[in-house]
This record gives structure tokens, C-alpha cells and sequence, in this order.
């Protein structure tokens, strides 16, 4: 991983929500390795391998998960009912597709899974291989969201 | 005009018919997956077709792929909007008889510009 990965994922992020979430998405300072996971109730991964293997997370509480959902659909956040989970993998799968052709167009190869969304509370989430993890915070209006990048140690 | 929405994400088909909405195309048709995209479009008449690539049970290359091979649909105009972005995915989506082609994340500006593309063609 490097700081010019970082700096792909973060504007595939600020990309997405500026288009398609209708939002401005501000980057607070990054966190590299195993610190503090965030407080999330809402957590979409999508998976990546190839000449370089790892995960795009997206974390977020599930009153940003509901406001992000409710701007995509056109909707009030309380309207959006069962809805959350489909736009926040979708969301995901945005930023993920971002970050795999910025790579491709510097040579990294690599194909993306479909997104996973979990929602729930008193959950973790916890990588087994060996990886370096960057944790990237967002502030989107009055929440906070994060993307993370987990990258396989080669 | 009648759209044909091919997408297994219903937020995606919500997006795109919003933005058609408001560029005044009001007749949609959804579908999950490029099978059931088939089913729609043996007994709906439908003028445009924008499909996803990647989806379960008949991806959006096979979709267009069997579009082509039939008299009866080979002629739709067909704009993809997907997350592939790589040169050799659009060409292969081309050769494949797609019209036009867009990468999410998209722009209303954008879906529009291709729609206008293919309908003036």
C-alpha cells in the first residue's frame, strides 16, 4: 500500500458521494494500522484480488447509512425502509469500481466482488491474513463515515 | 419512449428512473438480471434498454449478446452503465452491440448526453 492508493480511494470516494449521494464528503485525518475500528452500525465490504488482493470498507452509523440512502432515492431518510442496505452496497460497489479502474490505469490489475452489507450492533469486524489497513474519516453533513483500505501484505 | 431498466440493484433502477423522470421519460420497465430482462421484453414493446454488466442468473454481456442474435429485439438501442471501466470491457461491451456506454458513478447530465446520442443516431 501506498500513499498514492490512499489518495485513489479517497477521491473514488469523494467522487461517488458528490454524484450520486448529492453530497459533499470532507476527509479528516487518516489512520493507518490495527487503531481504533469505528462505531458503526452499518458496514459494506467489497473484496478485490488479482496483482494486488485486499478489501474496500465502508462504515457508517445507521442514521448516515438511512440520509445517504434516503439522497440517492430521491427520498426523506425515515422514508427509506428497506431500501438502506442495496444503496449502501451500491455506494460500496462505486467507490470499489473507482479505486480498481484508477489502478488499472497505473498498471494493478484486479477484478472486485459484490458488495456484503452488514447492519446490526456490539459487532466487529477483523481481518485473519496479514494486511496494512488505512482507515479513512469522512465528514458527510452532521455524521461521520469511513472507507477503509485493508491491502494483503505480499 | 418506453425504457427497459436492467439492473439487479433496485437502487440503481430507482436512480436511473429518477433521472429519466426528470428528463421527461416517464414509461419504464425493470428488471433483476439479463433472464428476466428477456422475459420483459418478449411481451413489452420497449424503445431503449440501459443495463448493468455485472448481475446474476444472465449478465448484462450475455443480455445484449442474445439481444442481437434475435429478429425480433437485435435493433433496441442499448446503453450500458456500469462500474467496468477498463478500455478492453468497453470494447468487448461494443462488439458485444452495445450502443453507448456509461461508468458509474454517473452524472443526470451524462445519462442524458448518451440517451441523446443514440436516439439522434
Amino acid at each position: 500500500m501506498n500513499e498514492q492508493m490512499v489518495g485513489t480511494l479517497v477521491q473514488a470516494t469523494q467522487e461517488v458521494f458528490e454524484t450520486m449521494v448529492f453530497k459533499s464528503v470532507a476527509l479528516q485525518t487518516p489512520i493507518y494500522g490495527e487503531g481504533l475500528r469505528p462505531r458503526s452500525n452499518v458496514v459494506a465490504l467489497v473484496g478485490f484480488a488479482g496483482e494486488i488482493s485486499g478489501l474496500v470498507a465502508f462504515y457508517s452509523t445507521l442514521e448516515a447509512a438511512n440520509e445517504i440512502a434516503g439522497s440517492m432515492l430521491g427520498v426523506a431518510s425515515s422514508d427509506v425502509d428497506g431500501d438502506m442496505p442495496d444503496a449502501i452496497g451500491e455506494v460500496s460497489n462505486m467507490i470499489a469500481g473507482a479505486f480498481r479502474s484508477r489502478l488499472a490505469e497505473e498498471g494493478m490489475q484486479c477484478a472486485i466482488s459484490v458488495p456484503t452489507v452488514t447492519t446490526g450492533s456490539n459487532f466487529y469486524t477483523r481481518c485473519i491474513s496479514q494486511v496494512q489497513r488505512v482507515l479513512c474519516p469522512f465528514t458527510m453533513d452532521a455524521h461521520e463515515i469511513f472507507v477503509e483500505l485493508i491491502v494483503t501484505k505480499q | 419512449m418506453r425504457v427497459l431498466i436492467v439492473d439487479d440493484s433496485s437502487t440503481m433502477r430507482r436512480i436511473i428512473i429518477n433521472t429519466l423522470s426528470r428528463l421527461g421519460h416517464q414509461e419504464c420497465v425493470e428488471a433483476g438480471n439479463g433472464r428476466e430482462g428477456l422475459d420483459r421484453l418478449a411481451t413489452t414493446q420497449i424503445d431503449l434498454i440501459i443495463t448493468d454488466w455485472n448481475m446474476p442468473e444472465m449478465s448484462g454481456i450475455d443480455f445484449v449478446r442474445n439481444l442481437r442474435a434475435s429478429d425480433k429485439t437485435k435493433s433496441v438501442p442499448v446503453l450500458m452503465v456500469t462500474t467496468n471501466a477498463a478500455k478492453d470491457d468497453i470494447v468487448e461491451a461494443l462488439r458485444a452491440g452495445v450502443n453507448n456506454y456509461v461508468v458509474k458513478p454517473f452524472t443526470p447530465d451524462t445519462i442524458k448526453e448518451k440517451i441523446e446520442a443514440i436516439i439522434h443516431r
